[in-house]
């Protein structure tokens, strides 16, 4: 009998390379692709790292792939592009050991800055194969799969899942976990693993990268072979004449609005890139138009129109691209719309639904009841009015002082982004003082090089590490800053503010971000100095600390006097706990979520909260 | 048999939790489940829309499609509100009386609905569908946590599908040993709860 378990896709990913028989498993955390380390930590026979940042991750897979171990590195698709230096490389290269690299997609940008369709750069970009997953079940196929090909082609594959299908649950099929016998060893070829521009002698003093991209280029008939083939793509029959592509978590949402039609329309299910061309040229000879659904950008919709030019076969072909929407994620409620405009008669078919007659007030992001970095954005903000400077911000918890109340920092764009961008401010000769605020873990992720940078440079600016020693937007990873790694072993945590004084940085002040007259005081003094002073603001994220026993305060009820509160709102303003509400010019706190951390007591300048 | 639920709350109120307990006496009873939780950037403080779809067939959407949502269970009110543009015609809300006011609200940017405007905007949609004080009796029970327990006792009132009795064994399997005598308290006055909400129809 085959057994079964309740999954959720990430981890069915993380079964789909255990089953595989992986031996070393990388990655750095981002939603929606974090649990698939999580479930391969489970097996001691598997190392599992949470890496500094994703392109070492890829690095780090692709050595040992090169000792014939196999290998996986995860990422979300803003992770794919740090790592896409290196595959740039490793797609030329190949690979020894099965290597898969699983780029998890945000469309909708539900959990990320952007929505960006990594498709685009595995497989327009650097023409490695994709696996695109429409459940939790294909997906674990899809990566045991990947790895077998993997081998068999010398090239990385790549699984490019996007949130609904990370993060679905249902029940999987497991499997046997494979026993690899093949001894891990290092055996050169330097003609492949040495990417440098180099005649190369034996091909008569052609230059290596064109020799290696040639190679590349000569894997794409095979690829294409194993696509024509592949479980992951077939044709289902129905009415009518319109064929309904349906790409990845796609053909979920086409067949979800099948059942809600009771209709039955022809559909050609793709997962695989390159794209199994014998089928698709079949499969439109017979139609009359072509409608693609695909998560996010136009990408199959493209390459279904090049191929059937190419083939000479004339059928409309449309999806993202204008006839669907071109942004935002696919969902059932859009197949539907879609179908509708192309079948007028479903129009009734499609359930009503009726919005509320009442304006519901949307609910933006904000630091948790009891987090430390509230009291230092507080700090930070009355600070940053007082000298008209300006606080260039970076991804994590911490951003959410971009929003109201705060609206502290100015700019938020990818990771590590926060002190370079600082640095150009200087430069252009604006005589306003710059903070940035960065995370820790997004500091070793890719902010230590724009603060190398800085204090080389000497530039005036004030950058404030939030050192709550993990990554706690994406569920605790640690990080290289953190004392265990990902399984709970002891590992050396490094020490931030050594760091930056051994680089050179003007002053690093380790404080306690709670603690907001201490805030304050080291702020002040920051501002005042040149070159690169650095604040560690220092203490445990509150929810994890909650689990380990090691919180950031010590615990102290406070009460609000309501005849000493002239309602003046810096608790709402410019502190904005949840635990403080406000109402008939008064705040008040709500004991029932309050955790007593104390901070709001520095933050009323009246007294009023004891 | 096609069932959703859609729980809809924020983060820290404990969806996951529910929809676990819900999902694994589903699979007891052999049906097949397909669930999502949809979550924002926040571990805390957001909106958390937990998807539950509960078939003898096939299920391929893990996001329940919109107007097809059977029962939809409000861990928050607003919550609940932004959501019930996906209950079914013919669907059943189960509503937990809190307020979780917003940043926005707070700041006085915004306003937080009525209970009267609430109750107007609910009854003209024709939905049915019971309101309880879930978060109150958490708190009677020792601790506000403890309600995503009992709106699944209250729930369990909802449906012949449901066996309270199997749905408590399956709570006290999954419940850390600290809290499952909480736990299960909660779970049986959530019922009772929904025992005297009908009453009063």
């Amino acid at each position: 009998m085959v057994s079964k378990e309740y999954l959720m896709g990430n981890e069915a990913m993380g079964r789909g390379a255990v089953e595989a028989g992986v031996k070393v498993a990388t990655g750095y955390p981002g939603t929606p692709a974090s649990e698939v380390l999580d479930y391969a930590s489970k097996f001691p026979d598997v190392h599992v790292e949470w890496c500094i940042n994703e392109k070492v991750a890829l690095e780090i897979a692709m050595g040992a792939s090169l000792c014939y171990s196999r290998a996986i590195a995860v990422m979300k698709h803003n992770g794919t592009n740090v790592a896409l230096d290196f595959l740039m490389h490793l797609n030329y290269t190949g690979v020894r050991g099965g290597l898969v690299l699983i780029s998890g997609d945000d469309p909708g940008g539900i959990s990320s800055q952007n929505e960006e369709d990594s498709r685009i750069i595995t497989h327009l970009d650097a023409h490695l194969p994709v696996f695109d997953p429409w459940c939790p079940q294909e997906a674990k196929d899809m990566v045991r799969m990947a790895f077998e090909l993997s081998e068999k082609t010398e090239l990385c594959f790549v699984v490019r899942p996007v949130m609904r299908v990370c993060h679905a649950r249902s029940q999987v099929k497991l499997e046997e976990i494979a026993t690899i016998s093949k001894e891990p060893l290092f055996e050169d070829d330097r003609s492949r693993f040495i990417m440098s521009a180099v005649r190369e002698p034996k091909a008569g003093g052609v230059l290596r990268p064109v020799l290696r991209h040639k190679w590349l280029n000569s894997k794409q008939p095979e690829l294409s072979k194993i696509m024509a083939d592949s479980p992951f793509n077939h044709v289902e029959e129905g009415e009518g004449s319109i064929g309904l592509v349906a790409c990845g978590i796609g053909y979920a949402y086409v067949k979800e609005a099948e059942e809600i039609l009771g209709k039955k329309f022809p559909i050609l299910k793709l997962g695989t890139l390159p794209l199994p061309k014998e089928k698709v040229v079949k499969f439109a000879g017979k139609m009359d138009k072509l409608v693609v659904y695909e998560d996010s950008e136009a990408v199959v919709e493209g390459m279904l129109k090049e191929l059937l030019y190419d083939e000479g076969i004339k059928v409309e072909v449309v999806g993202r691209s204008g006839f669907l929407p071109k942004e935002g994620e696919l969902s059932t409620k859009v197949v539907l719309a879609s179908l509708a405009t192309l079948y007028p008669e479903l129009e009734n078919l499609i359930p009503e639904t009726v919005p509320l007659e009442i304006k519901i007030p949307i609910r933006t992001r904000t630091q948790c009841i009891g987090c430390a970095y509230r009291g230092l954005l507080h700090a930070l903000k009355l600070i940053a009015h007082k000298t008209h400077g300006v606080v260039t911000g970076d991804i994590g918890c911490y951003d959410a002082g971009s929003f109201l109340p705060l609206e502290l920092q100015s700019t938020i764009y990818c990771m590590g982004s926060s002190i370079p961008m600082a640095t150009g401010i200087t430069y252009s000769g604006s005589k306003q003082p710059v903070f940035s605020i960065i995370g820790d873990s997004t500091l070793f992720h890719n902010g230590i090089l724009g603060l190398l940078n800085a204090i080389h440079n000497a530039v005036d600016m004030v950058v404030i590490v939030c050192d709550n020693r993990t990554t706690a937007m994406t569920g605790f990873q640690p990080h290289p800053g953190s004392d265990t790694d990902i399984s709970g072993k002891p590992v050396a945590a490094i020490d931030i503010a050594k760091l930056v004084t051994a680089a050179g940085a003007t002053s690093a002040r380790v404080i306690n971000s709670y603690n907001i007259p201490e805030v304050t005081k080291a702020l002040n003094k920051a501002v005042r100095e040149k070159g690169v002073s650095v604040i560690v603001a220092s203490s445990p994220c509150y929810l994890l600390g909650k689990r380990t026993g090691e919180i950031g305060f010590t615990p102290q009820k406070v009460s609000l006097n309501p005849d000493l509160c002239n309602g003046c709102k810096i608790c709402i303003d410019y502190f904005g706990c949840p635990a403080i509400r406000f109402g008939d010019g008064k705040a008040t706190i709500d004991q029932a979520t309050c955790v007593d951390c104390g901070m709001c007591i520095a933050v009323c300048k009246r007294g009023a909260i004891t | 048999m096609n069932l959703n639920i859609l729980i809809a709350g924020v983060g820290g109120q404990g969806n996951l939790f529910a929809s676990s307990i819900l999902a694994e006496y589903l699979i007891n009873k052999g049906y097949q489940i397909l669930a999502v939780e949809t979550i924002g950037a926040a571990q805390r403080g957001g909106s958390v829309v937990s998807h539950l779809r509960v078939s003898d067939s096939d299920l391929y959407s893990p996001l329940i499609p919109a107007g097809e949502v059977d029962i939809l269970m409000g861990f928050e009110i607003l919550e609940m509100l932004r959501n019930f543009e996906l209950l079914s015609t013919d669907g059943t809300y189960l509503l937990n009386d809190f307020k979780d006011p917003t940043v926005l609200c707070n700041m006085e940017l915004d306003t937080y609905p009525s209970d009267e405007s609430i109750m107007a905007a609910l009854q003209k949609s024709g939905k049915k569908g019971y309101t309880i004080k879930a978060t109150e009796c958490a708190r009677e029970i020792g601790n506000s946590l403890l309600t995503n327990v009992v709106m699944v006792g209250a729930l369990c009132q909802l449906s012949p599908l449901f066996n309270s009795q199997e749905i408590k064994q399956v709570l006290a399997k999954k419940s850390p040993s600290k809290v499952r005598e909480q736990n299960l308290k909660a779970f049986e006055a959530g019922g009772l709860l929904l025992q005297k909400a009908t009453k009063a129809r």
